[in-house]
């Protein structure tokens, strides 16, 4: 009977912590609360509180030049030539502060940026590292990776450009409008004002018209890229079939829808209103400040530095159009990091259960299974028995059922219906850790670390040299590891040495000699062109399957022919089963294959006289 | 964002006259776009430019003589000036859209035509990946630095007519803004040099990060079994601060640029008020026309910045659009004399003294002859570069040979019309491609009139058709990028259906090594009997089975054949033949399955 979990046991279980976790509680609280506990740790604060001060001492700055500037030119004007000195140092002072400024600012905002992206990476690859194997299982790399690199950069861009050019745009909006307010008859602050409103109006309806555009553009852009893509690919098929201009066609086809979007685009951004907009408003701000300038009110110095003042707000025109569409791209890119971090598996740990070790029999009692959030059974009504130490191969069609099957017995996901029980006890009941220790999985393309070949074979649990050699020996890799350029210290990967599918499996063979699994899963799908590879390969196999319970997924009939037990999967179920005489016997299909592979005569077959 | 001071260098072969003049003829359909967009510059330059200056006139004026009638011409005619500027640019962004876009398209169509025509050994020197980048990445950047261009072009002609307008009015202080433009220039290209290495610097940094994630993570299961999360995390640790670091350099260096621009402005700010207010303490300057200058200078800030930057950008538009060209120039190594249709053919194949060699490899054949009967089914066997598949490519058409003949029916391949030719010929290479299209489709594909039936009937005598009715939607099923959604089987039935339903006179088989269950193998077994029934076929052979049951196995040598028969005669004479069998075919026999029965431990 399985056990019904604990909820607050279940999630809490991490197979590793890296240390003191602060954003735990943030994570579970949304999106926002996530990132801003992230923009206000620690030392961050100081950046940005820091970030938004030095922006509104540089605006404040350049707002103080016009204003500066407006009062130079009266007192030039009155010919008050002592003055001329002062305002000269003085407009020098500004005009050098206030870039240095700047980059102080930009300073402080890039390392916020370069902050977060770094300790969100490091945040979500601790996370899921810890995460269990059954969770690592239905990821996918491609999509993993995606989060990991270009998610994570967005938040980065988040910060720097985005966010500080918002607090740019809105203090070059404001600054000049409370100097304004500050140093002027307070209804010029009208033309300002005015400007504001429509701004922000026009500008929510740009993004709105131009957001399906882009979305598009890129998409269109993509479809390029994937049919050419394909159709270079396969570019024999399309030679070998004429179909060049059908292919043609096809490309242009996608390729004029992108052209189209391209000019719609361009119309939308030949639209853009704001510049319009602040351009008429200077020019009914230069009436207003002349007609007060004929009533008295203003000086001339006054209209020059007010015309000045309201020059700084093209700064945001310019600026504003991008900054939008990057916070909500960072938005989404933190939802799907968060979607991973939280995310809670279903298997339960059971750290109370059963811990011994094991002998090695296994009972499949119907089980039937689907993956969790799909409907269609892959496996049904699955019954078998595997006493301790045989080996079982399992054959049949990609899409069988036989990977599925195996990913049943160390629990990577909960069988559907049924049981299935080791040593006579449900694996359910066993301690998860204790059962996957004991059960070891050798998958179809091996994937080894970029670390030597001796690390990869001993990782992390025996350091003797002598012990490794050992183990490579035995499973027939020992001879090509020893031609390596460094032997056994040879580093393996881009940066190292490439193997071949065979060599890596014959490693990952080496591998289990040393960690002794009672239970072995091979998944064996690697054909060798040559005997000699082939004959290594044979004898690792065969040097393994000693004093283990061994599954095989096999396509080799040597191996098949051998095995104490076949079970012939189709379509989820089983189509056959027994030994290979068994086979013979009772399966038609089985016996086709020796009858039409070796041109056999089914009678002398069945008589047992072949093979 | 850093304005294109990052972009990358490539080594341009074209001389930029040539390119332009080439990218010049593809603008040429769209003359009069191209026509419009130049008009529409100059004119919204010079409303644009004529702003500022008839607001400081206005100032002038109408601070010392402010009639109405003054002050609605001045206000009403900068008014205008300002819808003006927009109307013109209005247009000239949507013309200039026009022509650009359509002018990607037109160097796409080129490119990708152009490439579909190549032969195969542009392929094997060129991947797929760099080809779609070139058509499409390249040309969107030639687009963007074509729209590059067009906005410095405006950017100039405002800077010029503003120049000018300044130096009319007072020579002194417009020498000052003259010597901005000499110094913006010479930062920009020193931060270009600095930025491009640090960007370098940064990207590799950052890839290495992600190289150890993605390590980390598709290696999880070996980590978790092992324990190893805490070494995996710390050296996670280390790598992930080394790229912060990195990062943090490049992204502070390439933030200087605006601020250290900004400092010039800031000294040419500081000339103009010292010359600018001596003069107009001494009178010889009005108000209006320190506001010129005074606004003169934060307008031309970013168009020059852009024009400063401009450089090395439009170098990279080039660069783009010379590796398009690259691509549409090569010239296609396939020889045609003539363009025969030929009818049914019978399937008699003859090399005569064929000489061919890989472009810069050594050669394959030297003086190669061989004679295939009409339906006769022969297998090439022999080591890697023997000359197997070359055989295949060259009657395939695929590969250009250079001296001798192949002749089909007595006619010489080369005076044969090249698509009608490769009607006849049927090819299945070792791993077969699918389309991401319905089963139905791949099968007919490139047979045009073809129905369900047809189709169906062509699986039936693949070996049967049922396994369609288990796909979620039978022969409408989408299979996925190349088969993805079908296992190799499936997929490998699929192409034996395509070839039977084109029913050539010849095929050539590439028989699969990649090894399939026991059962599926059985099916293509027959599959490929029952292809191979009626027509010429010469299979690349892997299989023991294949070489035990053709007519005629031919062994290469180093381009030579060295022995030919059957099977069972070859084995008795004990040469190259049985060579070859011991290391390729020894393991797939009975007598091999049988002994492996046997223990055996070291």
């Amino acid at each position: 009977m399985p056990k019904t979990a604990n909820f607050k046991e279940m999630s809490q279980i991490l197979e590793f912590s890296p240390g003191k976790d602060h954003f735990e509680k943030a994570r579970k609280k949304g999106v926002t609360r996530w990132i801003f506990s992230h923009i206000f740790f620690g030392t961050n604060k100081i950046f940005i509180f820091s970030v938004l001060i030095t922006t509104v001492v540089t605006s404040i700055l350049a707002s103080f030049i016009s204003v500066s500037i407006g009062n130079a030119v009266n007192q030039f004007i009155n010919a008050n030539a002592a003055s001329l000195i002062s305002y000269t140092i003085l407009i020098l002072i500004l005009g050098l502060t206030t870039p240095i400024l700047r980059l102080l600012n930009y300073f402080l905002r890039e390392v916020l940026a370069q902050r977060l992206e770094r300790d969100t990476r490091k945040e979500f690859y601790g996370i899921l590292l810890g995460k269990s194997q059954s969770f690592h299982d239905k990821q996918q790399i491609g999509d993993l990776m995606a989060r990991a690199t270009d998610d994570v950069r967005m938040l980065n861009f988040m910060i720097s450009p985005a966010v500080s050019l918002i607090f740019e745009s809105f203090t070059s909006l404001v600054i000049p409008v409370i100097f304004i307010l500050l140093f002027y008859p307070v209804q010029l602050v009208i033309e300002p004002l005015i400007f504001t409103g429509l701004f922000l109006i026009s500008l929510r309806r740009y993004n709105r018209k131009l957001g399906p555009v882009t979305g598009d553009l890129r998409m269109n852009f993509g479809m390029i890229n994937a049919s050419l893509n394909e159709a270079l690919s396969g570019i024999e098929v399309v030679k070998g079939s004429t179909q060049e201009a059908h292919e043609l066609d096809k490309y242009l086809s996608f390729a004029k829808k992108y052209r189209d979007a391209y000019v719609r685009q361009g119309r939308i951004q030949a639209k853009y209103m704001p510049v319009l907009f602040l351009g008429l408003l200077i020019t009914i701000g230069l009436a207003h400040t002349l007609i007060l300038f004929n009533l008295g009110f203003v000086t001339i110095g006054q209209i020059i530095s007010y015309l000045g003042l309201l020059d700084l707000l093209y700064f945001s025109t310019f600026i504003s159009i991008f900054v939008f569409a990057t916070i909500k791209l960072a938005g989404s890119s933190a939802k799907r990091l968060l979607e991973l971090m939280n995310a809670v598996t279903e298997i339960d740990e059971n750290p109370k259960g059963i811990h011994k070790d094991i002998l090695g029999s296994i009972r499949f009692e119907n089980v039937s299974f689907y993956y969790p959030g799909t409907t269609n059974y892959v496996i049904r009504n699955i019954t078998f028995e595997v006493k301790p130490g045989q080996t079982v191969a399992i054959v049949g069609t990609t899409g069988s059922g036989k990977t599925t099957l195996t990913k049943l017995i160390s629990r990577l996901y909960d069988v559907t219906e049924g049981e299935i029980l080791v040593d006579d006890h449900d694996i359910r009941d066993y301690a998860l850790k204790s059962l996957r220790s004991q059960i070891s999985y050798i998958e179809q393309d091996v994937f080894l670390f970029s670390f030597s070949v001796f690390e990869n074979i001993s990782f992390g649990r025996i350091s003797s040299k002598q012990k490794v050699i050992e183990a490579a020996k035995q499973a027939q890799a020992d001879e090509f590891i020893k031609r390596l350029p460094e032997g056994y210290d040879s580093k393996i990967g881009e940066r190292g040495v490439l193997l071949s599918g065979g060599e890596r499996q014959r490693i990952a063979i080496a591998r289990a000699f040393l960690t002794d699994p009672k239970i072995l899963i091979l998944d064996d799908s690697t054909s060798a062109i040559d005997s000699n590879t082939e004959d290594k390969i044979q004898y690792a196999i065969k040097n393994i399957l000693h004093n283990r319970t061994t599954f095989l997924i096999t396509h080799r009939l040597s191996q098949i022919r051998w095995a104490d037990l076949i079970i012939v999967l189709k379509d989820g179920k089983i189509e056959a089963k027994g030994s290979h005489q068994e086979l013979l016997r009772s399966s038609e299909e089985y016996r086709k294959i020796f009858v039409k592979k070796f041109d056999l005569d089914e009678q002398e077959l069945l008589e047992g006289g072949v093979v | 964002m850093w304005v294109g001071l990052e972009a990358e260098e490539y080594d341009r072969e074209f001389r930029d006259r040539a390119l332009l003049k080439r990218i010049f003829e593809y603008f040429t359909p769209y003359r009069k776009y191209m026509i419009i967009v130049i008009t529409l510059l100059i004119l919204s330059s010079l409303s644009n430019a004529f702003v500022p200056l008839i607001t400081s006139i206005s100032i002038n004026i109408l601070a010392v003589n402010p009639s109405l009638v003054n002050f609605i011409i001045l206000i009403g005619l900068i008014f205008i000036l300002n819808i003006l500027t927009y109307v013109f640019n209005y247009f000239r962004y949507i013309y200039a859209a026009k022509a650009i876009g359509n002018v990607t398209l037109d160097l796409r169509e080129s490119a990708t035509k152009s490439v579909l025509e190549h032969d195969l050994s542009f392929f094997d020197k060129n991947p797929v990946g760099k080809i779609v980048s070139r058509i499409n990445t390249d040309s969107r950047d030639f687009a963007q630095t074509v729209d590059l261009t067009v906005e410095v072009a405006s950017n100039f002609i405002v800077m010029i007519i503003l120049i000018i307008l300044l130096f009319i009015i007072n020579t002194i202080l417009t020498l000052a803004i003259l010597i901005m433009i000499p110094i913006f220039f010479l930062i920009a290209l020193i931060y270009r040099r600095f930025a491009r290495k640090m960007t370098l610097y940064g990207q590799r940094a950052l890839a290495t990060v992600n190289a150890f994630v993605k390590e980390t993570f598709t290696g999880i299961q070996i980590a978790k079994t092992f324990r190893q999360e805490p070494k995996l995390y710390d050296q996670f640790h280390d790598v992930n601060t080394q790229s912060y670091k990195v990062n943090l350099r490049r992204a502070l260096i390439l933030n200087a640029i605006f601020p250290t621009l900004s400092i010039i402005q800031g000294i040419v700010l500081t000339i103009i008020v010292y010359y600018g207010g001596n003069f107009l303490i001494l009178g010889t300057f009005n108000a209006g026309e320190f506001n010129f200058f005074f606004q003169s200078l934060s307008f031309l800030f970013f168009p020059l910045l852009t024009i400063a930057s401009f450089w090395p950008q439009f170098q990279s538009g080039l660069a783009a659009s010379e590796r398009i060209f690259s691509i549409i120039d090569t010239p296609p190594i396939v020889v045609q004399n003539d363009n025969i249709i030929p009818a049914k053919l019978r399937g008699e194949i003859e090399f005569k003294n064929l000489i061919f060699q890989y472009d810069d490899s050594k050669r394959v054949f030297d003086n190669f002859s061989l004679k295939i009967h009409p339906g006769e089914t022969i297998a090439l066997v022999g080591h890697t570069g023997a000359g197997k598949s070359s055989i295949a490519n060259l009657i395939a058409r695929f590969y250009e040979f250079q001296g001798g003949d192949i002749l089909v029916d007595g006619i010489s391949i080369r005076n044969y019309d090249l698509k009608k030719y490769r009607e006849q010929i049927g090819l299945i290479p070792q791993t077969p491609f699918l389309w991401s299209d319905t089963v139905e489709n791949n099968i007919s594909y490139g047979c045009s009139s073809v129905t369900c039936d047809d189709v169906t009937a062509a699986l039936d005598r693949t070996g049967g058709s049922n396994w369609v009715n288990s796909l979620s939607e039978g022969l409408q099923t989408n299979v996925g990028e190349r088969g993805a959604l079908l296992s190799m089987g499936q997929r490998q039935l699929v192409v034996f259906a395509r070839v039977l339903l084109q029913d050539p006179s010849i095929l050539i088989l590439d028989e699969a090594t990649a090894s399939v269950d026991p059962f599926t193998e059985t099916k293509i077994q027959d599959a490929m009997e029952k292809t191979m029934e009626g027509r010429t076929s010469i299979v690349i052979a892997h299989r023991l089975w294949t070489v035990r049951h053709v007519n005629r196995i031919i062994v290469l040598d180093h381009g030579r054949i060295v022995e030919e028969g059957s099977h069972d005669d070859l084995m008795k004479q004990g040469g190259k033949y049985a060579q070859l069998y011991d290391t390729y075919f020894r393991h797939q026999s009975l007598k091999y399955i049988e002994e492996m029965g046997v223990p055996k431990t070291v």
